[in-house]
């Protein structure tokens, strides 16, 4: 039986990683609740994810850099929710809301 | 059509499926659980992409930590309780900008010359991943372990509830 | 102490100024002793620079030039180079004498003059500045050196003229005198930039010596000896920037002694003096200020004889005088300008102080309110009449050989030599005049000088010295009278610059000016004193020239009117341009405009974390299709 990456073109994984990216993306510019703004932004990683490991398991699987690259994009990923959601809950403990729309100190 | 690529299409209907939950939800509860879906999803296609390690992470870490994590933050929000006000005025703008966005990167995709399969996919075994991780690594997997140590005492400090508040 | 040590001479008064200005206030009697005592030894000090100098004259023959001591202060190599330093030679030294002894009889004086002032100890300090800086000036052996000096003149006079600050007639005189002098000395310095960036030193030797060789273009030479001659007719009020002089009476009476003696108004013939050797190289330069030493000679005389404050014509005999002065570097002898410079330090300060003297007994400085004064103050009227008489050039007295020498140098040059004729009767009437009215006659206000009475010691002292002086000075002359005071080679050839030929008299020239002189003060005392009755008569019968008289030639009036007219409307001009396109339309408006674009660029920032984040994704994808469009 062939290999997956002979049955499965690389740009099939690359198109899927865009389309979840732009929904990331979409949702990250729509969403007015801090919380869903932080998952649709790990939507986007994830999508990038996708496209490392992709990569690396079509142009050179025995050096695996691919899957290095995502174990460290879920560490950050990690890190970066962790304090994501401690500064909403500061947030919201100040204001009252997790409303980014109400958050207006910036404005003129 | 193969096996595989049935199975691939399948994954890929099914991560697609999670993105759309995640932003077009009204309830917040229903787009981590779709959230989760996607998640789910992206570690069948590391499966399918012969990293089973990597998938069990994605599964472990996403499907269970920062899902948990990110479902904790909306109940301390009480979020699900506004699910009016979940959809900003932008909305269009955002769509037709994302979609442009997504039809760039397509269009990228498309336009481009990609290296053809150099050979077989092979397992990468636990062991040869471990022995790199930590020795040729090793540096970049401690910066990151202390890049975790640092956001994870910053959240407990942020989140530290002050005298008198 | 020797010629080459003369730099520490200047430095005495300045260290007293310092002192005085920082701590008078907590010394005893505020400092005065002080800056007494750095002037005294300044004075005592001349003495072994002129032994030290006649002896290098007795060495070096006539052609003994002086000695330069100097040291580099900064320089920017290849470009520029300052010194700091001191040349001595024979004009050098005269006026260190005359400086500092004049400065010595003023500051004693002062001691009886100013005591109870209000600003006692201030006025010590600026008077010792004052000397310091002249000494500087007349020490100095390059233009850079020179031009601080001058302005420092410049800047304690203002200060002293506006001593009584509260008079606003001070304050005016005293901005005055600051404003005319310094359009002089605007000229002063672009010659000295303009010698200097022809020939690359500041030197005054140097530059001469570059002017002699023929290094100096004839334009520039011309433009710089012209400009050079403007700062010494602002600083020694030579027509038309006579105008301060007279009124630089409103400072204390000891200060006009001092500017118009020693330190302030020979500055300019010091100046001309000292850079002669460029004026000959000048076509026309020598007959200007032939011309302009004249005119200020005739003008001063003639309005000396109409005006009735004391100080005012004693001012204007000044002018009178250093008229003379600049006739004789006009005619080009600097020796006689330099030696009726040193006989005229003596007899003005005496006049001045004389006059002090009586404004302090009396409280009033008008001779229409004074008169009969001699019996009540006999030492001030004996010494008064000796200056008096010294002034118009009585034979014998210092004012006498000084005037004689110029009149002698002027015989080659008849059209001079009988305008100055003219003028000495002139001068000995206004002289007369002035004695008769303030000390003869009957008291025309009798409560004034009622308790009249010749001043302490401290004031009647340097009378004595300075009368004595005005007797004797002319003797030095002649050269007996130097080797006989210990100096070896006599004192003429200094005073005459140690040019070969000594003292020239002239028994003819002597008669004649004489027999002028005398008849002069006869009528004078036939006016004044026997028929009191002419001089209204005259007034009366020569009423428009009177009044021409009495009102300076219309000349304050008209510089006033063309203040007036073309200064202040320019100034006004420049005012409204400023106010109205520079700040409100230029500095105003573009704040404004930076304000309105700032209003309006504010509504971009709308607070909302979506419309950022929007914002960027827009951003990306135009970066995206441009890379597309490119590729």
């Amino acid at each position: 039986m062939e290999a997956v990456t002979q049955q499965i073109p690389l740009e099939h994984f690359l198109v899927l990683s865009a389309i979840l990216f732009s929904l990331g993306v979409y949702g990250v510019l729509t969403r007015r609740n801090a919380v869903l703004i932080l998952m649709s932004i790990e939507l986007m990683l994830n999508a990038a994810s996708v496209n490392m490991v992709a990569f690396a398991a079509y142009t050179s699987p025995e050096q695996f850099i691919g899957i290095i690259f995502a174990i460290f994009i879920i560490t950050i990923a990690a890190a970066e929710a962790g304090l994501a959601l401690a500064i909403i809950l500061r947030i919201f403990r100040y204001r009252k809301t997790a409303n980014v729309d109400e958050i207006d100190e910036l404005k003129w | 059509m193969t096996v595989a690529q049935g199975v691939f299409y399948l994954i890929a209907a099914l991560a697609v499926t999670g993105g759309l939950g995640v932003v077009l939800m009204r309830s917040a509860v229903h787009a981590a659980l779709f959230l989760i879906l996607a998640m789910l999803a992206v570690a069948g296609l590391y499966i399918l992409l012969a990293s089973e390690f990597l998938a069990l992470v994605q599964v472990l870490i996403y499907g269970g930590a920062v899902t948990v994590l990110l479902i904790f933050a909306l109940m301390l929000t009480r979020a699900s309780d506004l699910p009016e006000t979940m959809v900003g005025s932008q909305w269009p703008l955002a769509a037709v900008v994302s979609s442009l966005l997504g039809g760039l990167l397509i269009a990228a995709v498309a336009t481009s010359n990609w290296p053809g399969d150099v050979g077989e996919t092979t397992l990468v075994p636990f062991e040869v991943l471990g022995d790199a991780l930590f020795r040729r690594w090793a540096v970049p997997f401690e910066i990151a372990s202390l890049v975790l140590l640092v956001a994870l005492v910053g959240a407990i400090v942020l989140s530290h509830q002050d005298e008198g508040e | 102490m020797g010629m080459s040590e003369a730099w520490l001479l200047p430095l005495l008064p300045a260290g007293a100024f310092v002192v005085l200005t920082l701590f008078g206030p907590y010394l005893p009697r505020k400092g005065d002793w002080l800056a007494i005592a750095a002037i005294f030894t300044t004075f005592a000090l001349t003495f072994p620079i002129i032994a030290d100098l006649t002896s290098a004259i007795a060495e070096h023959g006539p052609e003994f030039g002086g000695v330069t001591n100097s040291i580099e202060w900064m320089s920017v190599p290849g470009y520029l180079t300052l010194n700091l330093g001191v040349h001595v030679d024979a004009i050098t030294v005269v006026m260190l004498v005359v400086v500092s002894f004049v400065a010595l009889m003023v500051q004693v004086y002062s001691l009886g003059y100013m005591k109870g002032d209000s600003r006692y100890g201030w006025y010590y300090a600026v008077i010792s500045l004052f000397v310091a800086s002249m000494l500087a000036l007349v020490l100095a052996d390059n233009f850079l050196v020179l031009y601080f000096a001058w302005e420092l003149v410049g800047l304690c006079s203002y200060l002293l003229i506006g001593h009584y600050s509260h008079l606003r007639s001070a304050a005016e005189a005293a901005k005055k005198a600051f404003i005319t002098t310094r359009l002089g000395d605007v000229g002063l310095l672009i010659a000295i930039i303009l010698l200097w960036r022809e020939t690359g030193t500041f030197s005054i030797q140097g530059v001469i010596e570059a002017a002699q060789a023929g290094q100096i273009r004839t334009e520039v030479l011309t433009a710089s000896v012209f400009l050079i001659f403007m700062g010494a007719m602002g600083k020694s009020a030579q027509f038309p920037f006579h105008v301060w002089l007279p009124d630089a009476m409103e400072g204390p009476t000891p200060v006009s002694a001092l500017i118009h003696a020693a330190t302030m108004v020979v500055a300019g013939v010091y100046l001309v003096t000292r850079t002669l050797p460029l004026f000959e190289l000048v076509a026309g330069a020598q007959e200007l200020i032939l011309a302009v030493g004249l005119l200020t000679t005739f003008l001063s005389a003639s309005m000396g004889l109409v005006m009735t404050d004391i100080k005012r014509v004693i001012a204007y005999s000044t002018l009178n005088s250093l008229g003379l002065m600049f006739v004789a570097l006009g005619l080009g002898s600097p020796a006689a300008a330099m030696l009726y410079l040193f006989a005229h330090a003596f007899f003005k300060a005496l006049l001045f102080l004389g006059a002090g003297s009586v404004i302090h007994a009396t409280e009033r400085q008008d001779v229409s309110q004074l008169g009969g004064l001699w019996s009540k103050m006999p030492l001030t009227g004996a010494t008064f009449a000796i200056g008096a008489l010294a002034m118009a050039g009585l034979p014998f007295l210092a004012g006498f050989w000084a005037k004689d020498e110029i009149l002698v140098v002027a015989t080659e040059n008849r059209a001079v030599f009988a305008l100055l004729l003219l003028t000495l009767p002139v001068t000995a009437m206004y002289m007369a005049r002035l004695f008769i009215l303030t000390f003869l006659g009957e008291a025309k206000e009798p409560e004034a000088i009622e308790h009249a009475h010749d001043g302490p010691p401290t004031m009647s002292v340097p009378l004595v010295l300075l009368a004595v002086l005005s007797v004797v000075a002319g003797f030095v002359v002649f050269d007996q009278v130097g080797r006989a005071m210990g100096f070896p080679g006599g004192i003429g050839e200094i005073i005459f610059l140690h040019e070969p030929e000594v003292f020239r008299f002239d028994v003819a020239v002597a008669i004649g000016s004489t027999l002028l002189v005398a008849s002069g003060l006869g009528v004078g005392w036939l006016i004044w004193k026997e028929r009191p009755g002419l001089a209204i008569i005259a007034a009366i019968v020569l009423k428009p020239v009177h009044t021409l008289l009495v009102n300076k030639y219309y000349l304050d009036d008209l510089y006033q009117a063309v203040i007036d007219r073309v200064v202040l409307m320019a100034s006004r001009m420049l005012a409204w341009f400023d106010r109205n396109v520079v700040n409100d339309t230029i500095v105003d408006g573009s704040a404004q405009a930076t304000g309105f674009i700032g209003y309006l660029l504010k509504f971009q920032q709308t607070g909302r974390l979506p419309n950022y984040a929007l914002a960027i994704v827009i951003g990306i994808v135009a970066l995206t299709l441009v890379a597309f469009s490119l590729k």
